[in-house]
């Protein structure tokens, strides 16, 4: 393999590895604080990509300040899922199985409610950037690549910055390492519960904007993605925010070069079948130390 | 429990019931609705195969349309290719469901929770990606066609009457197997994995044994059923066997409650007719669906079948014996 050979497939994959990283770690974040898997994550990608398009294509609104609007509005989508649909579902004291279908039905409307409002036609989301690539020797740059680079690892270092040194942040924390102890020391974990899937659904909105000048917009978007980001996720260890960021670009490589260097037919099922291999080495993720359970 | 107080009333109950099913294909004349249920017939036994996996082994499957379309394409490709009877290619279906049961189960001994749920739809979606990719064999995206119909002494399966016939008696049987797992030394084996898989283990028991083996039953079931809808309906391809459809059996097996072998069937008879009848609602009819999975996931935490106890519970407080009450809410809190 020549080194351009490798740049190539590098610069092709860390971009879509920053958007799987991005949507892993709302996997993640809420794995960590409440416990469960919120499969209406990838929907909040698809929300995001909807809201963003309506407010800067149709409205034409700046890029940014449709960025500023779209986040905040996917957060409280995200809120309320947790609000109504995780509360209501502690409160019976339901196995995890029940809280994926719960989150599944909550995808299900959220689809579906975007196929009544936006229609079944793919939209074209135009790049703020501009579309003219760069050309460095025989590699090609497209700015777009650049900027969702830039902007998901800006992202990623302000959840750290949040997660370090707020006082939400550190409850959060708190909450993901022992729950019961968290609340006897008067934190609330329910609070807890509500800002990890509202920072979630906002970094799948900002994932969501960001990838729609690559993918078209469309209703059903949010699947594939969404899936994407809960491989990288539990490949990274779920609950292991650096883990959930280095299983997105993990990710994002391996589908890269298995597309490039194998066949692009059998990108996925390869990504997959590596996956599943390094699930069976290493059980808790590739980053995540394995911890048996004694009694 | 019930065979131990089995009476002549109980009896003709039983038979009563045998008969009215088997009256099914003349009450309901509407093909389309006989086709319906042929199809809940064949989802039934997915989902009867995941509730073993799922509900009595603990061990969640989001793939399980992979193993449905292994049995599909393999009958169907053992039957065109080399010309072999519906029986023998439902049986090696099965035979090469199981083994990929067994493969898939050896990553998934080391996995638990959202690490195997991972696992099972990688699975799902390997299988669905090589059958896209496939081409020589599986004709790829197109599918294959013109499946052939089952026949049994010269006489052709191929009515939707005959196939209701053939394939009920099959959920029957998988019924009473799956029945007699659950009630057996086995079933109780995988409720202990489920409930403290290291207590099991402490106890004795061999949990990876039995878990390779939940999976290959719940494979082997999934196959057998993969193999009649292929002939059922004449066409197999892989947008039929996606991840959504994996999905599509979790929901049944929830919903109908995942600890009941009678579960599966109430809930592929209840998702499939929910969504049917929300057809008229044309674009909204999603919009329900999903809300009625949401809603069935808050309020029946065991399902449709676990609702025995709570329907009990308030016909006894209007007929006031309070003290019954008291005790089912004690046990209930047991289940959890």
């Amino acid at each position: 393999m020549k080194g351009w050979d490798i740049l190539y497939y590098l610069v092709n994959g860390l971009p879509i590895g920053a958007i799987y990283a991005l949507v892993a770690l709302g996997y993640s974040l809420i794995y960590a604080s409440a416990g469960v898997l919120n499969w209406s994550q990838g929907d909040m990608v698809m929300l995001g990509a909807f809201i963003g398009y309506n407010l800067h294509c149709l409205l034409g609104l700046n890029f940014i300040l449709a960025l500023l609007i779209t986040t905040p509005a996917v957060a409280c989508i995200g809120m309320l899922v947790e609000r109504i649909v995780l509360r209501s579902l502690r409160k019976r004291s339901s196995p995890p199985v029940n809280v994926v279908i719960g989150t599944l039905g909550v995808a299900i409307i959220c689809r579906n409610l975007a196929l009544a409002i936006w229609g079944p036609d793919a939209q074209l989301f135009r790049s703020p950037v501009g579309s003219v690539p760069v050309e460095i020797g025989t590699l090609r740059l497209f700015p777009q690549d650049i900027f969702i680079l830039i902007l998901g690892i800006a992202l990623m270092i302000l959840l750290q910055y949040f997660l370090k040194y707020t006082r939400e942040g550190k409850a959060l924390r708190a909450v993901a390492q022992d729950r019961m102890a968290a609340s006897l020391m008067g934190i609330d974990v329910g609070k807890s519960d509500t800002l990890a899937f509202a920072a979630s659904a906002a970094m799948g909105a900002v994932a969501g904007i960001l990838i729609a000048p690559l993918f078209f917009v469309t209703f059903n978007m949010g699947a594939g993605i969404g899936l994407k980001g809960f491989v990288a996720a539990v490949v990274g260890g779920l609950g292991n925010i650096p883990g959930a960021i280095g299983g997105g670009f993990f990710l994002g490589l391996i589908e890269s070069f298995a597309s490039g260097k194998i066949s692009s037919g059998y990108r996925d099922a390869i990504a997959f079948t590596v996956l599943i291999l390094i699930l069976w080495l290493k059980p808790a993720g590739l980053f995540s130390k394995i911890t048996k359970e004694t009694v | 429990m019930e065979r131990y107080k089995s009476s002549i009333p109980t009896c003709l109950y039983k038979l009563g019931f045998i008969a009215v099913i088997l009256c099914v294909p003349y009450i309901i004349r509407n093909l389309y609705y006989l086709h319906l249920i042929n199809l809940i017939g064949i989802y039934c036994l997915v989902v009867i195969g995941l509730n073993i996996l799922t509900g009595y082994t603990g061990q969640i499957s989001m793939g399980q349309a992979g193993f449905f379309a292994v049995g599909a394409y393999t009958s169907a490709l053992l039957m065109m290719k080399l010309g072999l009877s519906f029986w023998v290619a439902t049986l090696i279906a099965a035979v090469v469901a199981a083994v990929l049961g067994i493969i898939i189960a050896i990553p998934a001994l080391r996995l638990t929770g959202p690490y195997l749920v991972m696992a099972t739809v990688g699975f799902g979606e390997i299988i669905r990606l090589i059958l896209v990719n496939w081409v020589p064999v599986t004709r790829g995206a197109a599918g294959l066609t013109a499946i052939p119909a089952p026949s049994l002494f010269g006489f052709r399966i191929i009515s939707e009457k005959s196939f209701f016939y053939l394939i009920y008696i099959v959920v029957a049987l998988g019924i009473l197997i799956a029945v007699r797992i659950s009630n057996s030394k086995i079933g109780r084996t995988f409720i202990a994995i489920r409930e403290d898989e290291l207590a099991a283990k402490s106890m004795g028991v061999p949990t990876n044994t039995y878990k390779v083996s939940a999976f290959a039953i719940s494979a082997i079931y999934a196959g057998i059923a993969g193999s009649m809808f292929g002939c059922f309906s004449g066409v197999a391809s892989p947008d039929a066997f996606t991840f959504n459809d994996s999905v599509g059996f979790l929901c049944m097996s929830i919903i109908g409650g995942s600890r009941s072998i009678y579960g599966a069937f109430i809930g592929s008879v209840t998702l499939t007719f929910v969504s049917e009848l929300l057809r008229f609602m044309q674009l909204y009819r999603l919009i329900i669906y999903g809300a009625i999975l949401l809603l069935t996931a808050i309020l029946m935490p065991q399902g449709l079948s676990g609702m025995g106890p709570v329907f009990r519970k308030f016909s006894h407080r209007w007929k006031g014996k309070r003290r019954l009450h008291g005790n089912i809410q004690h046990s209930q809190r047991k289940e959890r």
